[in-house]
């Protein structure tokens, strides 16, 4: 940029903005759309965030434009982000210091990336690429956190970046120079960009047209391999928790001991909420007893893995399989059989859950205390809605001994001490496990074999003797982990970080080894892995259990329960003869860095009741009345489902009723005949309800609904119809949910993206295919020149001749004849007589047009051989050059 | 056609012996004669400009108009202009002649068939546009009468380049009378080795010089380029080009409608010089620059170099990818 005034210089930085930042700042103000969907913990304006975002880009670009030291001036951001933070944390009085250092962090770290951006543009020629690739990443990941996505919202999401991707790539090759400024120059320049705005709606429109049945059937594909991940057995259910605590890193089936530390050393990524529980529980004292929430067993120890796993054939398992995501809105599962299967009959409960997940949760899974038998889907209110996606109340079958104030928290109050020793008291009743099936025992009791495995085993029972009672064992094994060394200091110590070993390799159970023997540090899979071990070798039945630790924070809201990522927990479960299994959590507290527990945040408000739901086929719909006609054959009614003997068909007033779709609102236009309905009036005084009656049919209850049915929320479940008419046959009405996981969508788009630079690299082959073949065509002696002369410029461009203010003939008489030795010259003489003198074509003239079209492959291999030549086709750049009028230069004197 | 070319063929190579290296500007110069045009040349003293005129008029035998000339061949005059001098001294004054008892008119150095006018903007306005009505009008008045000058009369201006000090530079409209600007520049090395080599030989050549071409010879070329065929696509090609120095932003005053026919005429004569009966596109990408840069003012010395070329090359890439057009 040096040699120009500033006035020129700020000339050029001015239409920069117009051309590079411009855009950049509604791709990012796209991209942010798009995370914000997806992320509400950003949720504070996309326009502000905008705002920020193009300051930061604009402020960079323009510094840098002129030449800005980026190291200085990311340490005077630095200083100035540091001074405003403190500012900010110092205001005094009535400002919300929490809120404004909340939104001022996401702010700044807003236009701390604009500023990168802007950067990025102004330094670097191939920043574009970086941009894209980053974009193109963020927008994939907020795509891929998105359920129910058709295949269509994807190209949707990624067209934008993709655009931008293309339009910048256009455009990078004109922004190395300066730009010049005429009429003519800025209409030819808006002419390609409507050009290429055009030719990018053709794309898309190519695309949809052609693709269109293809992109249907991929997308039926995705939705059904989906499908088919969750119908397979529970042992092959894909653990998709994205947990950084370490815990719940991803293996195809279970837990493995293995090395997360580099996963782990962050702490602020466990601040997600997760979800938020109303439990139902309380001490005979009216205060809040919590109960973890569990959700898997993972109860086989696979030696060849070393791994903790979930397993198919497990005796008497009481895991509720089942998938919430699929339950229809106000449905119900039940399976009774867990309540035996608990193998449990002293001091039981029945306990009631609402678990409330936020987006963060895999949804595929019940989380709920210990033995849930039932579940329920239910609404959640719309003022919630934003951070809770989903919700569903559980009841579980739970021991009145069990609590969440087992071992750690004995400290925290007498009363808790007492009910700790009443139910050590308790549980010491049961003195072996003789009355239990030895199939049950010796499952859980296996224990693998090998050395590392014997010295845990030895260890064990140096603990305590194989007669002792199970409960004198479990707290053996506690007395061990909460030993202190002659300073009075623990011996083991609880830590993300567990050990220096880093190496992913080494075996879990070297690691167990490690931890038990020589290091005492680690976190609290350490913990229940070397307990379960432990407790297995003294003969004790002990499952490894995940889920969530439950914290009792605040009294505020009596009986609620926040989750976040961090409380991510595992612990063992000890089975006990008639009481079932017990919470026993031996990990020990982290003495030295107990964080500022988060507060809980405010409940959401609990639905209203359902008189009636149905499971209907819209019939048809009358906008202006504000009603349709449904068919159904499923409802509940009165918080019992009910199939009908026949479908029955009635009038549903929908004047005053919320649309959903997607859990999005919509309206009552959004529905068309055939779709698949749920409608659900609510428990209302105002209206009539009918009340079941004991041995009254159904049916007969039916008939006397009101008709119209007032319909107080409709969900648009399917415009599928084959969809609903499949699902009939089935009892419990599983749609089948489209999950594309980011795999899928890499590779459509990788796919798309590939094509389209196959194409393009393939283009100057193609249009020379294209010449040649005119060329061929051409019959007659003048048509015949001139092809063949389009022909010869090509092929003499793409040889690495290219042409450039020069006119044809000057270019053939310097340039082509010294370097080829062919009679281009004459030729071209020839053409121009052709052309410009409108005469015909004598013999001479077709010899030298027969000449030069012989002559002109030979010379063009022999100056750059065969493979050279051929290898010219793939330089796009240069095909593409040759499409553009030639660049300037400068007069020659006069 | 072949006659007219052989002809044009032999006053070049006769122009060649004694103007050494510098092919394309006699071209220019023989271009501007047979378009009826004048040309202005603004260079260094030195490069050859009288000797070119000189050799130009004496290739040609005498004119229909008796105009002396000492050395043979059509009459030609050379004028150095200086700041004092007057316009009578041009075209010459009434004297009193005593034996007729009357004012006789003695005419000035105007009257003749070729003009070397040199240094035309050390003179002062006055003589210049006295120079210029007998250029544009082919007539010289004096007082009452108003003498016609031959059809064959041309100008070969010089002047200085426009930094140099003590001159009057020419304003637009005068500029625009003249068919051509060109610049002579230095020789090559290999050339000017040439020339010290045989300067002795060039010299004596000077005055050796052979009368080629015949007075009507040249009258029949004038009219002979006039019949060039130039192709509408290149007619439009013109317009467009005139058309674009209007619109141009940096351009402050494009061509005139007189400068595009100037354009068309040259462009006919050039095809001819070129041995060609047709105008090519090469034609208006070469003849540009001297036909038409001189007419245009520009609003800077960056667009004074681009400008014009920008908006020729765009014309001439396109008509080179412009195929060929079917007779109707």
């Amino acid at each position: 940029m040096d040699g120009f005034s500033a006035k020129q210089n700020f000339q050029q930085l001015l239409i920069r903005w117009v051309l590079v930042v411009v855009p950049t700042i509604a791709i990012g103000y796209v991209t942010l759309r798009f995370v914000n969907f997806s992320y509400t913990a950003l949720n504070s304006g996309i326009v502000s965030q905008t705002i920020y975002f193009s300051f930061g880009l604009l402020l960079a670009y323009s510094l840098y434009y002129y030449g800005a030291r980026w190291v200085v001036s990311l340490i005077v951001l630095w200083l100035a982000y540091l001074l405003a933070g403190r500012i900010i944390s110092r205001l005094p009085g009535e400002f919300d210091v929490f809120y404004a250092t909340a939104r001022f962090q996401l702010y700044s770290t807003l236009f701390i990336i604009g500023w990168i951006f802007g950067l990025l543009l102004a330094k670097l020629r191939w920043a574009h690429f970086v941009l894209f690739g980053l974009l193109t990443v963020v927008t994939l990941i907020s795509i891929s956190d998105t359920i129910d996505v058709s295949l269509s919202y994807i190209l949707l999401h990624i067209a934008p970046v993709m655009v931008y991707g293309l339009y910048m790539l256009f455009l990078s090759p004109v922004l190395t120079e300066r730009i010049e400024i005429s009429a003519k120059k800025s209409a030819k320049f808006l002419v390609r960009i409507a050009l290429f705005v055009l030719l990018i709606l053709l794309a898309l429109f190519i695309t949809e047209s052609l693709f269109s049945g293809n992109l249907k059937a991929v997308e039926k594909e995705l939705a059904a391999r989906g499908a088919k991940g969750k119908d397979g057995k529970g042992g092959s259910n894909k653990d998709n928790y994205d947990d950084r605590n370490g815990l719940m890193e991803k293996t195809d089936d279970g837990y493995r001991l293995k090395d997360t530390m580099r996963v782990n050393s962050k702490m602020s990524s466990s601040d997600k909420l997760m979800f938020c529980a109303r439990l139902d529980n309380y001490f005979p004292d009216g205060s809040p007893a919590p109960l973890y929430f569990v959700y898997h067993y993972l109860t086989r120890y696979d030696p060849a893995k070393e791994s903790f796993t979930r397993d198919v054939n497990v005796p008497s398992l009481d895991e509720l399989d089942v998938d919430p995501a699929r339950l229809p809105m106000y449905y119900s599962f039940t399976d009774t059989s867990i309540l035996r299967k608990a193998m449990a009959d002293k001091f039981r409960k029945i306990t009631e859950a609402s678990v409330y997940l936020s987006e963060n949760t895999w949804k595929h899974a019940v989380l709920s205390p210990s033995s849930a038998f039932h579940i329920q889907t239910i609404p959640v209110e719309k003022d919630f809605q934003k951070t809770f996606l989903s919700a569903y109340k559980t009841y579980s079958f739970t021991s009145e001994l069990n609590n969440a104030y087992f071992v750690y928290n004995i400290s925290a109050s007498p009363m808790l001490e007492k009910i700790q020793a009443q139910r050590n008291e308790e549980l010491g009743k049961i003195k072996n496990y003789n009355r239990v099936s030895s199939q049950f025992v010796s499952y859980y009791t296996a224990y693998p074999t090998g050395a590392i495995y014997d010295s845990i085993s030895k260890l064990a029972f140096s603990l305590s003797s194989k007669e002792a009672r199970p409960i004198d064992k479990v707290l053996a094994v506690r007395d061990f982990f909460l030993k202190r060394n002659e300073n009075g200091k623990r011996i083991f110590k609880y830590s993300l970080r567990a050990g220096a070993i880093d190496d992913p390799n080494i075996p879990s159970s070297k690691m167990l080894y490690n931890f038990l023997f020589k290091t005492h540090t680690g976190y609290c899979t350490y913990y229940a892995g070397a307990s379960l071990f432990m407790l297995r070798a003294l003969g004790v039945p002990t499952r490894f259990t995940t889920g969530f630790a439950t914290i009792n924070r605040s009294d505020k809201n009596k009986g609620w329960y926040w989750f976040y990522a961090s409380q991510a927990h595992a612990w063992t479960q000890v089975y006990f003869p008639e009481y079932g299994w017990m919470d026993f959590d031996m990990t020990i507290g982290n003495e030295e860095q107990q964080g500022a527990p988060k507060p809980d945040g405010t409940p959401p408000l609990p639905p209203p009741e359902p008189w009636l739901v149905l499971s209907a086929k819209a019939e048809t719909i009358d906008l202006k009345k504000k009603q349709l006609t449904a068919s159904f054959k499923n409802l509940i009614f009165q918080n019992t489902p009910y199939e009908l003997n026949k479908i029955f068909t009635r009038p549903v007033d929908a004047s005053l009723c919320r649309v959903l779709y997607n859990k999005r609102d919509t309206t009552l236009a959004a529905i068309s005949p055939g779709d698949s309905l749920i409608i659900v009036s609510y428990k209302d005084e105002a209206k009539q309800i009918p009340q079941p009656q004991a041995g009254v049919a159904i049916e007969s209850q039916v008939e006397k609904f009101p008709s119209p049915i007032i319909a107080d929320e409709i969900h648009i479940r399917g415009k599928e119809k084959q969809a609903a008419k499949k699902d009939t046959a089935k009892k419990k009405n599983n749609q089948p949910e489209k999950k594309i996981t980011l795999k899928d969508i890499a590779w459509v788009s990788g796919f798309t993206l590939g094509s389209a630079l196959l194409l393009l690299l393939l283009f100057p082959l193609l249009y020379l295919t294209y010449r040649t073949i005119r060329l061929a065509l051409a019959s007659k002696g003048t048509a015949k020149a001139d092809q063949l002369y389009r022909a010869t410029l090509y092929r003499l461009h793409m040889a690495g001749m290219e042409r450039e203010t020069e006119t044809p003939l000057e270019y053939a008489e310097k340039k082509i004849d010294p370097s080829l030795a062919i009679n281009f010259a004459g030729f071209m003489k020839m053409y121009l007589r052709l052309k410009y003198a409108q005469r015909n074509l004598s013999e001479e003239d077709n010899r030298q047009i027969n000449q030069l079209a012989k002559e002109i492959g030979p010379a063009l291999r022999k100056k750059n051989g065969f493979i050279k030549s051929f290898i010219n086709y793939f330089k796009v750049g240069r095909a593409i050059r040759y499409f553009q009028s030639p660049t300037e230069t400068e007069n020659p004197t006069v | 056609m072949s006659d007219s070319i052989s002809k044009l063929k032999t006053l070049i190579a006769n122009i060649e012996t004694i103007i050494r290296g510098k092919p394309q500007e006699i071209k220019y110069v023989v271009t501007a004669l047979l378009a009826r045009g004048h040309v202005l040349i603004e260079d260094n003293p030195g490069a050859g400009k009288t000797v070119l005129a000189k050799t130009l008029a004496q290739s040609i035998s005498e004119g229909a108009i008796d105009f002396h000339s000492p050395q043979g061949g059509v009459a030609f005059k050379r004028i150095q202009f200086t700041p004092d001098l007057l316009p009578m001294d041009l075209i010459g004054s009434h004297i009193y002649d005593e034996t007729k008892k009357d004012f006789v008119f003695k005419k000035g150095p105007l009257f003749t068939h070729v003009l070397l006018a040199d240094e035309i903007n050390r003179a002062s306005p006055k003589v210049q546009s006295a120079l210029l009505e007998c250029m544009a009008e082919n007539q010289i008045s004096a007082g009452d009468t108003t003498f016609q000058l031959d059809p064959f009369f041309f100008t070969i201006a010089t002047q200085n380049p426009i930094e140099m000090e003590g001159t009057y530079p020419l304003p637009a409209a005068q500029l625009d009378r003249f068919y051509m600007k060109i610049s002579f520049g230095y020789v090559s090395e290999e050339v000017e080795l040439d020339i010290y080599t045989n300067y002795l030989t060039i010299n004596n050549g000077k005055n050796t010089i052979k009368q080629v071409l015949a007075y009507n010879d040249i009258i029949h070329l004038q009219q002979e380029a006039e019949k060039v065929y130039i192709h509408p696509e290149l007619i439009k090609g013109v317009v467009h080009i005139v058309q674009g120095t209007r619109k141009h932003q940096e351009i402050a005053l494009g061509c005139s409608t007189r400068g595009g026919i100037t354009f068309i005429k040259c462009l006919k004569a050039w095809a001819l010089v070129n041995q060609r009966d047709y105008v090519i596109e090469d034609d208006l990408r070469t003849l540009a620059q001297p036909v038409l840069h001189h007419r245009l003012i520009f609003r800077n010395r960056e667009a004074a170099r681009t400008a014009l070329s920008q908006i020729v090359d765009a014309e001439v890439n396109k008509l080179s990818k412009m195929g060929i057009q079917s007779k109707k």
